[in-house]
This record gives C-alpha cells, structure tokens and sequence, in this order.
C-alpha cells in the first residue's frame, strides 16, 4: 500500500511537474476552473477570450519584456479539487496570481485560500453576490457581474412594466434562490404594488417542467420570475415552447437572452422571453463589438459569448496593471488595479477600487426569431449603464461590516 | 396555502395528464431495469447510462438524417437499437461470466460500468450538451380547460400503454418469455431441463437495454441532453422498482404511476414543495409493505 501511494505520488509530481516554468521570465496566470461537463459552455469561452487577448499582448512584446503564459486545472465543478487545485499551482507553479472559476463555491474557497497566501484572484465567471460582497478582501477581483447586481438590473427594467402579480420559479439552489431575490426584493422597493402570488421551486436538474408550467398558469399570474441557472434554462425555454408558455405569460430568465442558452435550440426557440445578459455579439454595434467579434471567429471559428468578454477583458486587466505597477509585485499589482478603466467592446469598464466589483453594462431584451442568423436572439434590448445596478460602496462596506 | 382548493382546480385533470405523460417515460426505463432485476438478478446501476446513451443516439441519428418526422420517428427505434448493441456486448462480454459469484460483485461491475459509460459518452459526444427539437407534427399544444397539454405529452401517453401491451406479449405469449419467467424463479431448474439459460439472459437484457434506450430517445425533445441526466433517473427507477416489488413488471407501473402522478399533484398542491411528494409517497408505501406493493421475483 505504501509503495503504491508512493509511486501515485511521483506519478502525480511528474504530471503537474511537466507544466512549470522558471518564475520571473515570464508572468504566470494559473486557472482553476470547470472543463468538463456542461459548465463548459461557458468557460472554454473565458479561456479562449483569454487566450486571444494575452497572444495580442505577447506579440506586441508582452509586459515589461515579459510573455503572458498560463496553466490551466480542472476543478470538475468540485470546490474540494478546486481549492486542491489552487494550492498546486500558487505552491508549485509559483504562479503570479490565479484566475476561475464558474462554481461559486469554490471562488469562495479559492478566495479565502488567496487572502491567506496574498496570491491575486480574478473571479471570471461566478455569481454570488458574497465573492465581492460580504466576503470580499483586498485579494479578490470579480470580472463578471453577481447575482445582486442582475437582481438590481433586471428590477430597475421590470419596474416600469405594468405587472403586479408576480410567480416566482426556479432551481432549488444557491444560485436560483440568490437571482429571484434579488430581482423581487428590489422590484418590490421599487414598485411597491408589486405583489407575490406563489413560487414553485423544482430539484436542480429537473427534466419535465410541464407540470410546473400548468399549475403556474392555473395561478394566472401577470408576469413570472423563473431563476434557472446552467442546463435548467434550455430545459426551462423547451418546455415553455412546446406548452405555449411564453405566450401565455411573459416571464424573465437571467442569461436567456445569452447566446449559450438561445443557439442550442436552433430557431425553435421561445420567442418573447425576457432576459438580461453581460454580453450579446451582435449589440451594441459599435466598431469596437465589431472588431472584438471578428477577431473572435478568426481565431475560434464561432461567435462570442459572455465568458469571451470575461476572459478576454481579464487578460487586458491584468497587462495594463503590471505595466502601471511597473514590475510583477503581487501588492502593487492590486494597487494599480484599483480603480482602473479600460475600453471594451462594450464600452468603459472599471474596476471599482472599494470592492474589487468590475463596473459594466448589462443588457436587458426579449427572445425574437432572427432573420440573419439560425438561432434566436435579442430585441428591443436597453443597455442598463454599471453605476445604475451596482450596490453603492457604502452599502458593500456595510455587508462586510456583518 | 388553500390544499383542497387546488386539488379540486379546473387544473387537476391536465396535471394528471402531464403527470401520466411522466410515467410513460418512468415506466418505459424502470420495466426495463425491473426486467433485468427479476431475471439476471443483476441491480443496474449502468441502467441510467444507457438511458443516456439513448438519448445522445437519438440526437445523433436525428442531426444525420437532417431533422423532421421521418427522422424523429427512425431515431426512436435506432437509438433503442443501439443502445440493445451496446447491452449485448455489456452482457455477453462482461456480466455473463459473474452469475456465479455473489451480488455484490455485479453490483460492482454495474455501478464500474456507469462510470465508463458516463467518460465513454463524454468521449463520443463531447462534454456540451446537445438539444433535440420536436419535430413540427408534434409542436403546439392542446388546450385542456384553458390550460396547455404539449401535443408530445398526449403522444407519450399512447406509447406508454403500447409499451406495456408489448412488454405483456412477449412475457406472456411467446416461448422466450415463459423461459425467461421461469428462469426468474428457478434458473438452475430451466438449466436441467435443456435450455440454455445464458441466452435467454442475454435476450432478457438486451430487451432491457433496449427499454432504457427507448426512455431516452422519447425524452430527448423535451430536455437538453447532457452528461449527468443519468444519474437524476436511476435514483428514481431504483425507487420505482423497490416500491413495485423487485422484478415485477406490474410493479414498475405501478411504482411509476405513483411516482408520476404524486409529482404533479403534489406541485399543484404545494408547489413549493413539490418535489418533496414522491418521496413521502415512497416513505409512505415502504412503511405499509416493505417489500413493495407486489410480489417481488426475489
């Protein structure tokens, strides 16, 4: 037994020992992040958004005279071997600062491990609200938008609606709950007519929605708050499709609008559904989109999504503050981050200096048959400006203060 | 929250029907684990697998022949073939040489078994998951008091009870299904008597794996087929299976009927909490007859 744990373990050495370089040469970004299962729809996208942007700056000449390199590890979804993970490569790789990951849980572990050893964490794809909220620290950075914020923004579009009896829906999980909340507890401070006539909530990976769907429909109510979150939205809209839902009742999905969730249902989609989105290839169309999405499918052969941006952003971030720090010094490295603008295809993004929370817009638009492309995709979209859905400084010191 | 109320809502009998269109596909999975259970004596941990391979299969044949009814209609009888080619080679090849030992060793090799499946489809189909449309003849809905029943909920409800008069046929009323019966009670005695059990064995888990297939081919339209969807179901079929009583076809109606229909009540009663009704009703029937509602093979 002991021999075999032993030659498991210069086997395992030998493995991760193939990936390390010489620290100093170059600037070293270790990812911790999910790539197999569904969730990778989403992060091959913040890592090929990544890659784009760092091979851009490399050759250029890369940051003061150094290369962009980085090394990536699967977590499996898993915050056990996400923060194992971790670990290996601040240890090991000696890595300059880390990058990841779609699973809440383990951008908190991994958060918690980075204040101790004083490693840089840039959060790209999870949503809880706690990453920078009440959990936040000097070490983290969240590149993405959360749960309170696209609570917040889709409350600031639903408050001018007319409805008043709302249905809440959703995955029976941290993520589902954390989005309805959001959304109807600041609805309800904005409108205050607003009212809740029930909630349904099914097991995360529920197959059948239809019976859900009749009995929200025999409740009538005027508008639904459904908050499914990864393989439940494209459940959820198939449903809806094939009972009529959608046309029976509008309702709202976090990320419905989102290219992820609308191309693998090919033009079959449900049209009229609300959705809210950081990013949409084909808006706004503006010359920097444009050029962003064109470079993309030159180098991928398909369209930008959300993580795209995240990853592409989070490499420009991180060039420009080493070269504002002027040397790879993990301190002043987040000094220069603090409060930095950068441009994006979608317009200025900072990063806020008091809770390491990126400033950008969010897009809010209905589901619509497209003319030009072999999937559904956004209308009538409004772009809600960072500044107006952010929780204020004042009210993230508060949180932390708890 | 008003119970009574709702149960007795102008909603109650299209939520019946939704939850019987659930059945249709629990029936169709667990008549086939139960099969294999009440014959082989094997307990399928891989039984989700297969339903998933079926439902991957379905997508595939789907995309090659291009879409449309022909092309539903030809993948819900390929991808079941399929899977059945992949129960062959599963039983002949692997289960077959451990009858002999204890349970618990094919216990083991199901459950290894649901593992390399599980990397195999991730292997072949990659780890995205992929989505089936319903084809044009089965889209819209019907309208039932006001409320929708998608035309693919009512065309479940016809496959379901062919499946079960199929499943009655070949059990009943052909040579290889009294064989297969018999070898349920006593296999060592069908030995004695000159037939060849192992071949029957593997006839009755080809039917099985066939079955699983078949459950994930008719429920591919209505999901995203994705890695995973394996293990939400056989949790659910293993239930099935122990309330109807291990290895009785009947049973796994029942189990099904009861598993689908307190579902889609239980959410118009209390739908937040509906995903707890079930359950209870498990709880419920195992309390009263621990070794399920009807008489198990073992």
């Amino acid at each position: 037994m002991k021999k075999a744990v032993s030659i498991l373990a210069v086997a395992v050495t030998m493995f991760w020992g193939t990936g390390s370089g010489i620290a100093g040469e170059t600037i070293k970004v270790g990812f911790v992040d999910t790539y197999t299962g569904p969730a990778t729809t989403f992060t091959n996208d913040v890592l090929d958004g990544f890659k784009m942007a760092a091979e851009k700056i490399n050759e250029k000449g890369g940051v003061l005279g150094k290369k962009i390199t980085y090394v990536t590890r699967d977590d499996k979804f898993k915050p056990d071997i996400g923060l194992t993970m971790a670990k290996e490569l601040i240890l090991k790789e000696n890595v300059d600062l880390l990058v990841g990951t779609i699973n809440s849980a383990t951008a908190l572990a991994v958060s918690d491990l980075c204040k101790k050893e004083k490693i840089p964490f840039l959060v790209t794809f999870s949503k809880s609200d706690k990453i920078t909220g009440s959990m936040g620290h000097r070490y983290v950075f969240s590149m993405n938008e959360n749960t309170e914020m696209a609570g917040r923004a889709t409350a600031k579009a639903l408050a001018k609606k007319p409805y008043v009896k709302y249905w809440i829906a959703g995955d029976d999980y941290e993520y589902g709950h954390a989005i309805a909340n959001g959304v109807f507890d600041h609805l309800k401070t904005l409108n205050p007519k607003v009212q809740l006539l029930g909630q349904s909530w099914w097991k995360v990976g529920e197959t059948d929605f239809t019976p859900y769907i009749t009995q929200i429909l025999a409740a009538k109510p005027d508008f639904v708050i459904v908050a499914t979150g990864g393989g439940g939205m494209v459940n959820f809209q198939k449903a809806a499709q094939s009972t009529g839902f959608n046309k029976k009742v509008p309702f709202y999905q976090h990320t419905a609008i989102e290219l992820s969730t609308l191309s693998p249902q090919g033009p079959n989609a449900p049209e009229g559904v609300y959705g809210t989105a950081n990013y949409l290839f084909y808006f706004p169309a503006t010359k920097e989109n444009k050029a962003f999405v064109e470079e993309f499918r030159k180098a991928y052969n398909r369209y930008p999504k959300s993580g795209a941006l995240y990853g592409y952003m989070t490499a420009r971030f991180i060039a420009k503050s080493y070269e504002k720090a002027g040397k790879i010094d993990k301190e002043k490295f987040i000094d220069a981050m603090e409060g930095m603008t950068l441009d994006s295809p979608v317009g200025k993004m900072e990063m806020r200096a008091c809770d390491h929370q990126v400033t950008l817009p969010m897009f809010f638009g209905v589901t619509k048959k497209s003319a030009q492309y072999d999937f559904l995709t956004a209308t009538d979209v409004v772009s809600v400006p960072g500044k107006d859905y952010m929780p204020s400084c004042a009210e993230i010191a508060k949180t932390r203060a708890k | 929250m008003d119970f009574a109320s709702n149960l007795f809502s102008a909603g109650t009998l299209s939520q019946i029907l939704v939850g019987l269109s659930r059945t249709t596909i629990l029936f169709i999975v667990s008549s086939g684990m139960s099969l294999i259970l009440g014959v082989l004596r094997i307990p399928n941990v891989a039984h989700g697998s297969l339903y998933m391979i079926g439902a991957f299969a379905a997508w595939s044949v789907i995309q090659f022949l291009g879409g449309g009814l022909f092309a539903f209609l030809a993948a819900m009888i390929v991808a079941p073939m399929i899977v059945a080619a992949v129960g062959f080679v599963l039983e002949r090849g692997f289960f077959s040489y451990l009858y002999e030992r204890e349970h618990l060793m094919l216990l083991l090799l199901t459950f290894s078994f649901a593992l390399i499946l599980g990397d195999l489809v991730k292997i072949v189909w990659g780890p995205e998951y992929r989505s089936v449309t319903v084809p044009a003849f089965f889209q819209g809905s019907a309208e039932i008091f006001g409320l929708p029943l998608p035309w693919y909920n009512l065309f479940l409800l016809l496959v379901g009870p062919c499946i079960a008069v199929f499943l009655w046929l070949v059990i009943n009323r052909t040579n290889l299904g009294k064989i297969a019966r018999a070898a349920a009670v006593d296999g060592e005695m069908v030995g004695a008597v000159g037939i060849n059990t192992g071949w029957v064995f593997a006839f009755t888990f080809v039917l099985g794996s066939f079955l699983a297939g078949l459950g994930g081919a008719l429920i591919a339209p209505m999901v995203n087929i994705s890695l995973g969807m394996d293990h939400s179901l056989i949790m659910e079929t293993f239930l099935i299976v122990i309330i109807g009583g291990l290895g009785n076809m009947w049973g796994a109606l029942l189990g099904s009927l009861i598993f689908g229909l307190t579902q889609s009540l239980g959410i118009l009663v209390w739908p937040q909490f509906g995903i707890a009704f079930p359950y209870l009703a498990v709880v419920a029937v195992l309390v009263v007859r621990p070794r399920g509602l009807l008489s198990s093979t073992w």
